[in-house]
């Protein structure tokens, strides 16, 4: 167990504020920590409505002011708001006698704050890196993105380990920054099969409101800009259209949306393709649920934490051959690979699955038992505290162990002094 | 007593008045038997010196080259200083009674140093940002000011030097006028109320 234990996240995301995959990764890792007996804390953003401070599940939550700063770009912004999130964890810490173990920073977007109190309180300090500045934009082009870039090395260099979701992102950025292979770990990224569990629902009537009963459901979910692929998937309509008859349902919104559409009404295929763009993620689930298959074609994937929402869904997965996917899925067993920016190939794929419910269902089986396996919030929170444990027990051979012990004295007497 | 100076300049770095001000301002501390450690940026003699005069210097740079400007690079260099300062913290003196924080460029790292090590500073305001952008109103402009008013709440006092200055530092940011302490450099007076300024603040009178 982990009673003595005593865990800071620092990361911008947390529930209700969702930006990206940040959030809801730490909102589970934190849980799953507090659950299995660490101390978790939680120093994040604010957000309309949320409380200053609340505890989650066992996990004490700490929102900080971060719209006070007028900001002339979203860099600067990030920087001014680490001001104000390192004070008010530093005060944090002090109110809680020193006893934190470990910072756990998620992203450059709380680099500063991280590296700041790691030092100020000498405790070891871990990174998460969900993703790069030059994987995003395939390459440093700006200055703005080459000073995100050294600020994420920068962050790698101060951090006792950098931990990655994928093997893909712990190859990605050790060439990413020069890291040694000993820094980096992994420790995947995890999904809850609890909100996918149906508890004998008939959606048949959800489903009468997306596709006609003799058509089979082909599910996309994401952003729609162009690393995700979904041009592919609709040059791949025709194709399946030839051997299955299917409905293909895009969830999300991007700047490619116009276009898009622009495409399936020149292919004719506006009665097959429907758009929906943002939906409530109880409507998400439920069509996650009834999805036939679900398609992930992406060009460029750190992760691919979709393909497992699907799979935790009881989805059969289509998925293209890259990054983080390609780890995801064992191809025939649970799940199909395609070649990426295919759409022959892809429209491959998903007839293989639709035309042979056989297939389809020992797909579903074999990657349910997969994510439960592998992909759980508790085996992901004990992995994790595993490495914090090595770390700590590194950390108190150091001469920084020490010596902290030593001001430790010191400050306390000083606080006395105060009172 | 020990104290930290935190600077962008200090010789041989000078970009206007404030570096030889302060490289004086040290030498008479350490006249006065008052333990200085100055921190300040250089971009490659960075480390800790000693200089004859028993100042002690520590110099850092910033680790990311790249920037779009000089609100981010002051952000970031930020927690250098906090580190250097940490570092003296820890390793040479086991106590630093006050920082001196000079101008708004270091005033993050005073803050966090004070929530975290108790260390208690004051902010001698050589010129505000009001002055320098003529009032100017741009978020960039903001963000300093935004800075500047951090310093002036979190400080245990706010030294000043000019009657102007605090009249001008009380205007802009609302600062209770018994909160600034004027001390004019010209004065004969000028180490006997610096010392004395940093007396009560080291010793909790005013934080």
């Amino acid at each position: 167990m982990n009673q003595d234990l005593s865990v800071m996240m620092l990361t911008w995301e947390f529930p209700p504020r969702i930006i990206g995959g940040i959030s809801p990764h730490v909102y589970y890792l934190s849980k799953s920590l507090a659950r299995n007996g660490a101390k978790v804390y939680v120093v994040t953003c604010d957000f309309p409505g949320a409380p200053q401070h609340e505890v989650v599940d066992g996990v004490q939550v700490l929102r900080i002011d971060s719209y006070k700063n007028p900001s002339p770009d979203f860099a600067t912004w990030v920087y001014l708001m680490n001001v104000n999130m390192q004070k008010e964890a530093a005060a944090l810490v002090n109110s809680l006698g020193g006893k934190i173990d470990v910072f756990h920073a998620h992203d450059w977007l709380v680099a500063t704050a991280g590296i700041g109190l790691k030092h100020v309180f000498r405790k070891p300090l871990f990174a998460t890196m969900h993703s790069t500045e030059i994987g995003r934009r395939n390459g440093i082009h700006f200055d703005y993105e080459k000073m995100i870039h050294e600020t994420e090395a920068w962050l790698t260099y101060e951090a006792w380990k950098v931990i990655c979701c994928s093997d893909y992102m712990v190859s990605h950025v050790r060439w990413a920054f020069g890291l040694p292979e000993d820094k980096l770990v992994m420790v995947p990224n995890g999904v809850n099969t609890e909100v996918y569990a149906g508890h004998g629902e008939d959606l048949s009537e959800f489903r009468s409101k997306f596709a006609l009963p003799e058509e089979k459901i082909v599910l996309f979910v994401g952003r729609l800009v162009y690393e995700k692929g979904v041009h592919v998937l609709v040059n791949a309509v025709p194709k399946v259209l030839e051997k299955a008859n299917a409905k293909f349902i895009i969830v999300g919104n991007g700047y490619m949306k116009e276009q898009l559409s622009g495409l399936v009404k020149s292919m004719g295929l506006v009665h097959k393709v429907l758009f929906t763009g943002f939906v409530d993620d109880e409507t998400l689930r439920k069509l996650q649920r009834c999805a036939d298959v679900s398609v992930v074609p992406s060009l460029f994937e750190p992760f691919g934490i979709v393909a497992l929402e699907a799979m935790a869904a009881r989805s059969p997965v289509v998925v293209s051959d890259t990054g983080g996917l390609s780890e995801i899925v064992e191809h025939d067993i649970s799940g199909v690979k395609v070649y990426v920016n295919n759409p022959d190939s892809l429209a491959w794929g998903i007839n293989r699955i639709l035309i042979d419910d056989g297939f389809a269902n020992w797909l579903r089986t074999n990657a349910f038992k997969r994510v439960q396996e592998k992909y759980n919030w508790d085996k992901i929170g004990q992995q994790t505290s595993n490495i914090f444990r090595t770390v700590l027990n590194e950390y108190s051979k150091s001469f920084w162990a020490q010596k902290n012990e030593m001001a430790g004295s010191i400050s306390s007497q000083k606080i006395d002094g105060d009172v | 007593m020990q104290a930290a100076i935190f600077s962008w300049e200090y010789p041989p770095r000078i970009v206007g008045q404030l570096a030889d001000y302060l490289k004086d301002l040290a030498v008479q501390l350490v006249k006065n038997k008052v333990g200085v450690f100055v921190v300040t940026y250089h971009d490659y003699m960075t480390g800790l010196h000693d200089d004859p005069e028993g100042v002690k210097i520590y110099r850092v740079n910033n680790p990311v080259r790249t920037h779009i400007g000089v609100l981010t690079w002051v952000l970031t260099l930020n927690q250098e200083v906090e580190r250097a300062a940490s570092n003296i913290y820890y390793d040479v003196t086991k106590q630093i009674d006050l920082i001196d924080v000079h101008d708004w460029h270091f005033i993050p790292a005073a803050v966090t140093l004070k929530k975290a090590l108790h260390i208690p500073f004051v902010y001698s305001a050589e010129s505000l940002e009001d002055h320098r952008s003529h009032g100017a109103n741009s978020p960039f402009n903001m963000a300093i000011r935004s800075i500047e008013w951090l310093g002036t709440y979190e400080a245990g006092k706010l030294l000043a030097k000019s009657d102007w200055m605090k009249d001008e530092i009380s205007r802009i940011y609302r600062a209770p006028v018994e909160k600034i302490k004027v001390i004019s450099p010209n004065s004969a007076r000028w180490m006997k109320d610096i010392l004395e300024a940093y007396r009560d603040v080291a010793g909790g009178a005013t934080h």
